[in-house]
């Protein structure tokens, strides 16, 4: 759903549900990658069954990341493409079933939304092409330095839609992959690959649902099955819940606002393109060795815990003297479809619905009070009680006014604290306007040089103030030779302008508001300003609200049951106010059946400014420009943006035209001639297509099919393959075991053992007016509740734990008494090494020093073996490497806890600092000649601001004299 | 013809004119409709059925740039703009394109 903030809130909000992605990183010995072992059990302490892949959530930040430079050609997207699955796969781990969708032509409810995205994305890669072009030119001639311009074609990320090339090869490479993967990897052995890719029509993730959907009204469905589905998109979540499935749990990249993004020419963080000074990069390490590793730690995964989030919705939505009984799953369907009205990818969201003034909360809350009237649910396996509905909207109505109001005063509020914040800002930048020079130059504290005896104050106070009378004639004659510009004080004339001009944007102008939605006559202006027509113009608000019923009808059946039409979409861009919702229990009945979705290339016309035309053939793309075109009228060179209360052009509403179905088929079927067997054979339909190893006990059922050409569908035997069933059809152009899989990628090897197979797959079919019940299954178990009860009362015999990960068993950590000996050593080393800095807590703190492995490693002479021991080897905690212990060593009771959590941090600045890969892995893969180079330079690096170092290390070798503490010091420093 | 003639004209070929309805958009309000049923009407002549859509094309072209703001090349909206002649719009809305707003925040 295009509603980030969705997220944002539903995480703030239910913090539970979020769980820390534990993920087992492959190591390097020697410079051979030694891959994670799969098999193993999850480091998470959870096993998942099913791992769905929403691919264009993967696509996406893979062909054309924000965060670090770009691949510089296909194959590279590919390989990124491959390595992410693969991190994705090693997280998860899944053991029955993975299956990737990669969207295909999506219903023409969310052509609008594609449309406005593409043309947007088109004009904002052109502008960025000439914004760079246009500084590179200006920092050149200022002399600045710039990396030479990479020569590599612009990826047009455009191209990621249905139909064109790329998505084809990204077909054939995914099918690559698999096969190499299954026959390769022993994680891999025992899994079914199910790969829809862009010719299977229906976006990613409602192909996943119609997966799930499916096999769960089939009675070999296995109701425990846990599922796991990757995607960051908050209607993800929505989905989820709407399965009824109860191991349902979503797997998406940890959300930071805020990163530090490179700028696009020089590649350094910290500016925009249009601030770039062409400034000399910084080097990174001593001898800039570290040059090609990335600043930022690589994204971390997060888990959402739909059946945590199930628990928290049940404490907000269970009702008590209900007139009926209360259902909790039939008010979840509820709680997912009061979530649309506040956004989603087919509707605008209503005007005084923000997701960020509460709004769902505020539904909520509505919804609890409304119910008792209307004597039922809103909605039932994803159709709409209309009658219902309307009252839910009308109350919603009457706060309306206030609604609008209150988000006019906080917006003010805003401003002003905004200002008085910059203004303060500014105040502290400018510091004191004189300050005393020389010996009498104000000194910060605590420096090492001691300020010494005051010599000669007079002469030095003489020079002072000669120096300010000085600066103050200088200006004076500056200011005469400008002429006599006197008001603008000792500068120039041209500063003057800056300084204005910088005023001006401290006040940020106001995006311009003709609506004034808080204003008394604010539906008359909506109407007028939005939709053009007069306040008097019952019928066409009576045409929009019911287009919105229609949206809110279409959207709750798409995600419940599949999607009802094909053709049906919202014909405006925006919509009507909660108020307009009166009478509107006859504005639905069904919608028209047996639509059929569009061909990708008649949807690449659909979507496509003309800018993008080279995806498509030349006849066809003639259409998007040609003055005589018939259907010219789609594709605008420019077009208006409302602002609509937003400050960025990115923000507003798009207002481009809408497609006309019956010209836009019209038009290409005069074209429709001139496609050639290649494109020809990319606008049809496919089909989702299974694949699995040899050891799979379906292998040698799908290899006797080939076997005999058995050309009519056949059904999978449920018990082969857990319970999924569908029918299965021989590939024109299959995977088969001993036949070499060629490599699309050049850099990768073919297959040439290959013991995969791929067959055609198709979902159960279902009869016409089928419904599928939104309802938890016979034999579903619950999993255990997470959240803290809510009678729970402290003192009151048990003790409650917080459950931080998946296990609610989880082994709390103990150390043993060498663990406690260890580290009562290390308190009293420091304890007694004296001096200023002894009441440094040391444990974190010593640690911080990014030596530290390559320390015990490469200086072991003088090192006491048992410290060795102590600090340098166990790469058990060093975070990334074997994180299940690093788990157990959260979340106990313990004072040791903490120390154990900082010295994590410590290790993870480390390793941060050390460019990814871990201490640990130091020790392994590099040459101990150029560990001591790193320690040398560490050590200088260090020095400066922390000269205690030096004391560590006489307190480390002199402390090994001292007796072991008593235990009772364990916890001193804590 | 002025908007009388139009009424007249649509009085008088019934058929015509209820074919004309049929191109009308669901989103189009009267406001915006009856000005394009004009610009169909007045060109109808002009063009042979079978490049009837051409001209419902020209009549959008047209319309999304009085109505809803669109650029097209600077041709084509010549020659629509020629085809409206006498065509009155009252109180059209005005808008900012996406262009003259990056333009300007790129400006700032």
């Amino acid at each position: 759903m295009g509603v980030p903030a969705f997220f944002r809130w539903l995480s703030r909000k239910y913090p539970s549900i979020i769980v820390h992605c534990v993920e087992e990183k492959g190591k390097e010995c020697n410079g051979v990658r030694i891959p994670v072992d799969t098999t193993k059990p999850n480091p998470n302490e959870v096993e998942f069954d099913n791992l769905y892949l929403d691919m264009n959530g993967i696509i996406h930040p893979c062909t054309h990341p924000e965060d670090k430079p770009a691949p510089k050609n296909e194959d590279e997207m590919m390989v990124a493409i491959f390595e992410y699955i693969d991190r994705l796969f090693n997280i998860v781990r899944p053991r029955r079933v993975l299956y990737m969708a990669i969207d295909g032509v999506a219903p023409r409810a969310k052509m609008n939304q594609q449309r406005s995205r593409r043309f947007r994305a088109s004009k904002e890669g052109v502008e960025l092409v000439e914004e760079k072009s246009r500084v590179r030119e200006e920092v050149i001639q200022k002399g600045g330095y710039l990396p030479p311009e990479e020569i590599k074609e612009r990826f047009d990320s455009n191209c990621i839609t249905p139909g064109t090339e790329f998505m084809d090869n990204l077909a054939q490479c995914l099918r690559y992959y698999v096969a190499e993967r299954l026959t390769n990897d022993p994680g891999w052995k025992n899994i079914v690959v199910f790969l829809s890719d862009a010719s299977v029509p229906g976006e990613g993730e409602h192909k996943i649902m119609d997966f799930i959907r499916r096999q769960r009204a089939q009675p070999n469905h296995d109701p425990n099955t846990h599922h796991c589905l990757c995607g960051a998109d908050a209607d993800l979540i929505m989905l989820g819940l709407a399965t009824h499935e109860p191991n349902f749990t979503i797997i998406r990249e940890e959300f930071k606002p805020n990163k530090p993004r490179p700028c696009g020419l020089c590649g350094q963080t910290g500016h925009e393109i249009k601030a770039c000074q062409g400034m000399p990069r910084e080097k990174q390490g001593q001898h800039d060795e570290f040059a090609n590793t990335m600043p930022a730690a690589e994204q971390e995964f997060i888990f959402i815990r739909l059946c945590v989030l199930r628990e928290y919705l049940a404490r907000e939505l269970t009702m008590a003297s209900l007139p009926f009984p209360f259902d909790f799953e039939r008010s979840v369907d509820d709680w997912v479809f009061m979530c649309f009205f506040v956004g989603n990818d087919f509707l605008p969201h209503l005007p005084s619905l923000e997701i960020r003034e509460g709004a769902i909360d505020r539904l909520v809350k509505i919804y609890k009070d409304v119910v008792h009237k209307t004597g039922g649910y809103l909605t039932h396996n994803g159709y709409v009680n209309l009658e219902r509905v309307e009252m839910i909207m009308q109350a919603v109505g009457v706060a309306e006014d206030n609604i609008f109001k209150k988000r006019k005063e906080d917006q003010e509020n805003f401003n002003r604290r905004n200002k008085e914040k910059r203004k303060r800002m500014k105040a502290e930048q400018q510091g004191p306007a004189y300050l005393t020079t020389g010996q009498f130059a104000p000194h910060a504290l605590g420096r090492r040089d001691r300020p010494e005896a005051v010599q000669n104050a007079r002469h030095q106070a003489c020079d002072m103030r000669m120096q300010s009378n000085m600066n103050a004639a200088q200006s004076l004659k500056a200011m005469m030779k400008n002429g006599g510009n006197s008001s603008a004080g000792p500068s120039d004339g041209d500063s003057r302008g800056v300084k204005r001009k910088a005023d001006d944007s401290d006040s940020e102008p106001e995006p311009e508001d003709n609506v004034r939605l808080w204003e008394e006559g604010w539906k008359q202006r909506y109407y007028k300003n939005k939709f053009d027509v007069d306040a008097t113009d019952e019928d066409f608000r009576r045409k929009v609200v019911q287009s919105y019923v229609e949206g809110l009808c279409w959207v709750l059946r798409y995600y419940y049951q599949g999607c009802a039409s094909w053709k049906w979409y919202f014909p405006f861009h925006y919509a009507p106010f909660a108020s307009d919702f009166k009478d509107i229990k006859d504005m639905f009945s069904d919608f028209e059946k047996n639509t059929k979705p569009f061909k990708p290339l008649e949807q690449l016309m659909g979507v496509f400014p003309a800018a993008s035309g080279n995806f498509l053939p030349p006849t066809w793309r003639n259409l998007m420009s040609s003055p005589d075109s018939p259907i010219i009228d789609f594709y605008p060179d420019d077009f208006a943006i409302d602002l609509n209360g937003k400050k960025y052009a990115w923000q507003g509403v798009a207002l481009l035209p809408f497609v006309d179905e019956r010209r836009l088929r019209a038009a290409l079927a005069d074209v429709y001639p001139d496609l050639t067997p290649e494109e020809k054979r990319r606008n049809s339909l496919g089909s989702d297509v299974l694949f699995l190893g040899k050891s799979h006990p379906l292998f040698d059922f799908i290899h006797e099919l080939y076997r005999t050409e058995s050309n009519e569908g056949t059904e999978i035997p449920a018990e082969l393959c857990h319970g999924i069933q569908g029918r299965l059809n021989l590939d024109d152009d299959p995977i088969l075991p001993d036949n070499t899989v060629r490599s699309p990628v050049p850099m990768l090897r073919d297959v040439s053992q290959n013991t995969a197979i791929g067959v055609k797959f198709k979902d159960p079919p279902y009869p016409d007016g089928f419904v599928f019940k939104a309802v938890l299954l016979p034999g579903a178990k619950i999993p255990s509740k997470v959240l803290k009860p809510e009678d729970w009362v402290r003192g009151n015999g048990q003790p409650w734990r917080p459950q931080l990960g998946f296990n609610p068993n989880r082994q709390q950590a103990h150390l043993d008494q060498s663990g406690f000996r260890a580290l009562g050593h290390n308190l009293n080393r420091s304890q007694h090494s004296g001096g200023q800095y002894s009441n440094t807590p040391p444990p974190s703190s010593y640690n911080q020093g990014s030596y530290r492995p390559s320390h015990s490693g490469g200086h072991q002479s003088f090192q006491h073996s048992r410290q060795n021991s102590l600090m340098g080897a166990p790469p058990s905690f060093h975070q990334p490497q074997f994180p299940s212990q690093q788990q157990q060593y959260r979340g106990g009771g313990h004072g040791w806890d903490r120390a154990m959590q900082t010295q994590q941090s410590a290790y993870q600045q480390n390793w941060n600092r050390g460019g990814g890969s871990g201490p640990g892995g130091y020790q392994q893969q590099q040459q101990q000649q150029q560990q001591q180079q790193h320690y040398d330079h560490r050590r200088d690096d260090w020095h400066d601001r922390r000269d205690n170092r030096g004391q560590h290390h006489q307190g480390y070798s002199s402390g090994r004299g001292y007796p072991h503490p008593p235990p009772s010091r364990r916890y001193n420093w804590n | 013809m002025s908007s009388l003639d139009v009424q007249d004209f649509i009085q008088q070929n019934r058929a015509v004119a209820e074919q004309v309805e049929t191109y009308r958009g669901y989103w189009e309000s009267d406001k915006h409709w009856e000005p394009r049923r004009e610009f169909i009407l007045r060109n109808l002549n002009d063009f042979e059925d079978s490049q009837l859509d051409h001209l419902l094309s020209l009549s959008m072209v047209w319309a999304n740039n009085v109505f809803l703001g669109c650029r097209y090349s600077t041709e084509l909206l010549e020659k629509v703009k020629e085809m409206a002649e006498g065509i009155v719009v009252e109180d059209a809305p005005v808008f900012k394109t996406r262009d003259e707003i990056v333009k300007k925040q790129q400006g700032r």
